[in-house]
C-alpha cells in the first residue's frame, strides 16, 4: 500500500520569491509531480508554524515553507525570522516522533523554476515510501 | 539563611506605607504544611506570610491575573504589587516585562534566593514518606530539607526530594529584583537536558509510541495553560472565544469562522495542542515546571519545553528570562543562524 501512496504536499510559498518561481516553473513547461498544493503568502516570514500544524492536521503528507534567499526578502528580513521559528519546529515534529522529511524549507527565487521542480519531486520521492502521514491528521 | 523576618518587615513597611496595593506571598494553606500563593492586603495580616520548601507556586502568574483583573475595573488603584519571586518566578517577571506585557513601575519584586536548595517535588515527598502526615518542613544546612513527622525530624539531601527543575536551575536566586533575602550561591546544577537526550536517543517509532501513550491521556483541561505566566494571550488559537456562535451568528459566517483544532481530546488534536503550546513558549518558558505539577495525568510536559530550551541555546545561544532588556528569541535574528535545514 506504502508504494502506493501519492503524498499530499502543502506549500506555503511567498508570493514574491518562490510563488513566482513555481509559476516559471509553470510558463517554462516544467514537469513536476501534482502532489502539490500550494498556498501563496505575502512572505515566508508570516507563516506561522500553527499554519504548519493545521496543514498536517488537516490532512497533509508532507508541508514545504519557501520563500526568498536571504537579502532578497521583498520585506527585508521576513525570511530570517521564518528562519529561526522553523529551525526550532524542525526540531520538535522529529522530537515526538514525526519523520523529519515531513516538514522541509527551501529558498527560491523567482527565477529558480528548476530548483523548484526539483524540491518537488524530491519531496515526493521522500514521502512516498513513509506512507500516509497519520500522527497529527484528525479524524482517524 | 533566608531571613523570614526581614521580608515581613520589608512587606509590612511598604502596606503601611501605601507604596503597595498588595503582596503577593506564600501563605500556609488548608492542607497541613503546604504553602498556597495570597493577596495580602491588610499590614496585620502580613504575618502569615511564610518561606519553606513548600513555596512551589510560580507567584508571577498572579501578577498576570492582576493586570488582566485591572484592565476590566474602573478606576483600578495604580499602586504597584510587591510579589515575592523565587529565580525562576523572577526569570517569568523579566519575560513579562520583555514583552511589555507589563512595566518594571507595576512591580516590586521580593527576591528570594533558593541558596542551595529549592522547592520540594510534593510527589516524591509524599511518595518517600509512604503518604505519612507531614507535620512540619523547613530548610536544613547544605539546602537539606528537615520534616518533621510523628514528632520525629527526618533529614533529606536535596536530590532526594527537591523538584527536578530545582535540581537542574542554572540560577537559583533572582535575576531581577528590589530587595534580595538570602544569600546568592551559585551551585552546581545537575545536567540540565538528560531526559531530552534521553528521548533523542530513541528511534523514531519509540518516540512516537512513547508520546501517543502520554498524549492519549490528556484530558484537554487545559490546567497546564491556566497555571503558566507566560500563557497570557486574551485568546488562545486552541479555543477561540471571540469567533463564539452568538444567537446572530448566521450559518454562512459560522462556516467561515477558523477552527484551528478539536476540542474533543483526541489523539490528533492533543498532539497539535502540545505542539502549538511548545512553540508558542518557546524562548519563553523559564522552567518553572508548574504546567507539569498541575496536570491531573501526571504528563511529563516539561519535556517538550525542554527541548525546546536547550534548542534554543544550542542554535540560538539564547536562554529565557535571563534579561528584560534583551529582544526576545523570535523578534531578533542573526546572520549566522543556522540553516543548514534549507535547501
Ligand atoms: S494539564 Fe494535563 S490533562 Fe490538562 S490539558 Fe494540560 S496536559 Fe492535558
Ligand atoms: S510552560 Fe510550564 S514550566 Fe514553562 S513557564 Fe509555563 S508553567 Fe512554567
Ligand atoms: S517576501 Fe519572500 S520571504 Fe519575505
Amino acid at each position: 500500500m506504502n508504494s502506493e501512496h501519492e503524498p499530499r504536499i502543502v506549500a506555503f510559498l511567498c508570493k514574491w520569491c518562490s510563488s513566482a518561481g513555481s509559476d516559471m516553473a509553470g510558463v517554462s513547461r516544467l514537469e513536476y509531480p501534482p502532489n502539490v498544493i500550494p498556498i501563496t503568502v505575502m512572505c515566508s516570514g508570516s507563516v506561522s508554524p500553527l499554519y504548519i500544524l493545521s496543514a498536517f492536521n488537516l490532512g497533509a503528507d508532507g508541508v514545504l515553507v519557501s520563500g526568498c534567499h536571504p537579502g532578497d526578502c521583498h520585506y527585508i528580513k521576513g525570511n530570517m525570522y521564518a528562519r529561526r521559528r522553523m529551525a526550532l519546529l524542525k526540531e520538535l515534529l522529529p522530537y515526538i516522533g514525526l519523520e523529519p522529511e515531513r516538514f522541509q524549507m527551501s529558498w527560491v527565487s523567482a527565477a529558480e523554476g528548476l530548483k523548484f521542480t526539483q524540491i518537488i519531486k524530491e519531496f515526493v520521492e521522500q514521502l512516498k515510501p513513509l506512507g500516509p502521514q497519520t500522527q497529527l491528521r484528525r479524524y482517524l | 539563611m533566608v531571613d523570614l523576618e526581614r521580608i515581613k518587615d520589608e512587606a509590612r513597611r511598604l502596606l503601611k506605607e501605601g507604596e503597595v496595593r498588595g503582596v503577593i506571598g506564600y501563605v500556609q494553606g488548608p492542607k497541613g504544611v503546604w504553602a498556597v500563593p495570597a493577596l495580602i492586603q491588610n499590614p496585620d495580616d502580613v504575618d502569615r506570610l511564610i518561606w519553606n520548601p513548600t513555596c512551589i507556586h510560580n507567584l508571577s502568574l498572579f501578577v498576570v491575573e492582576e493586570k488582566k483583573d485591572q484592565a476590566r475595573q474602573k478606576e483600578p488603584d495604580k499602586r504597584p504589587l510587591a510579589v515575592v519571586v523565587k529565580g525562576c518566578d523572577s526569570r517569568a517577571i523579566n519575560v513579562l516585562l520583555q514583552e511589555k506585557f507589563i512595566e518594571r513601575e507595576e512591580v516590586i519584586l521580593l527576591g528570594i534566593s533558593c541558596e542551595n536548595s529549592g522547592v520540594v517535588d510534593q510527589k516524591k515527598l509524599v511518595s518517600l514518606l509512604h503518604g505519612q502526615k507531614i507535620e512540619d518542613i523547613v530548610y536544613g544546612d547544605n539546602g537539606h530539607i528537615v520534616v518533621a513527622i510523628n514528632g520525629e525530624r527526618r533529614v533529606f539531601a536535596p536530590d532526594e526530594v527537591l523538584a527536578d527543575r530545582c535540581l537542574e536551575c542554572r540560577a537559583n536566586f533572582p535575576v531581577i529584583s528590589d530587595y534580595f533575602f538570602g544569600e546568592k550561591i551559585e551551585r552546581e546544577s545537575a545536567p540540565s537536558f538528560t531526559q531530552v537526550e534521553e528521548i533523542e536517543k530513541m528511534r523514531l517509532e519509540e518516540r512516537r509510541r512513547f508520546w501517543e501513550k502520554e498524549m492519549a491521556r490528556c484530558l484537554r483541561c487545559y490546567a497546564c495553560r491556566s497555571v503558566c505566566p507566560m500563557c497570557y494571550c486574551a485568546e488562545c488559537v486552541v479555543d477561540p472565544i471571540s469567533f463564539a456562535v452568538e444567537p446572530t451568528t448566521s450559518a454562512e459566517e459560522k462556516a467561515k469562522k477558523i477552527k484551528w483544532i478539536e476540542k474533543s481530546p483526541l489523539l490528533s488534536e492533543n498532539f497539535v495542542y502540545h505542539l502549538v503550546r511548545a512553540i508558542h513558549l518557546a524562548g519563553r518558558c523559564v522552567d518553572c515546571g508548574e504546567c507539569e505539577r498541575v496536570c491531573p495525568e501526571g504528563i511529563p510536559i516539561r519535556l517538550l519545553n525542554k527541548k525546546l530550551e536547550r534548542e534554543a541555546l544550542r542554535l540560538f545561544n539564547y536562554v529565557a528570562g535571563m534579561d528584560s532588556q534583551a529582544p526576545s528569541l523570535f523578534s531578533t535574528f542573526k546572520e549566522t543562524d543556522p540553516e543548514d535545514f534549507i535547501r
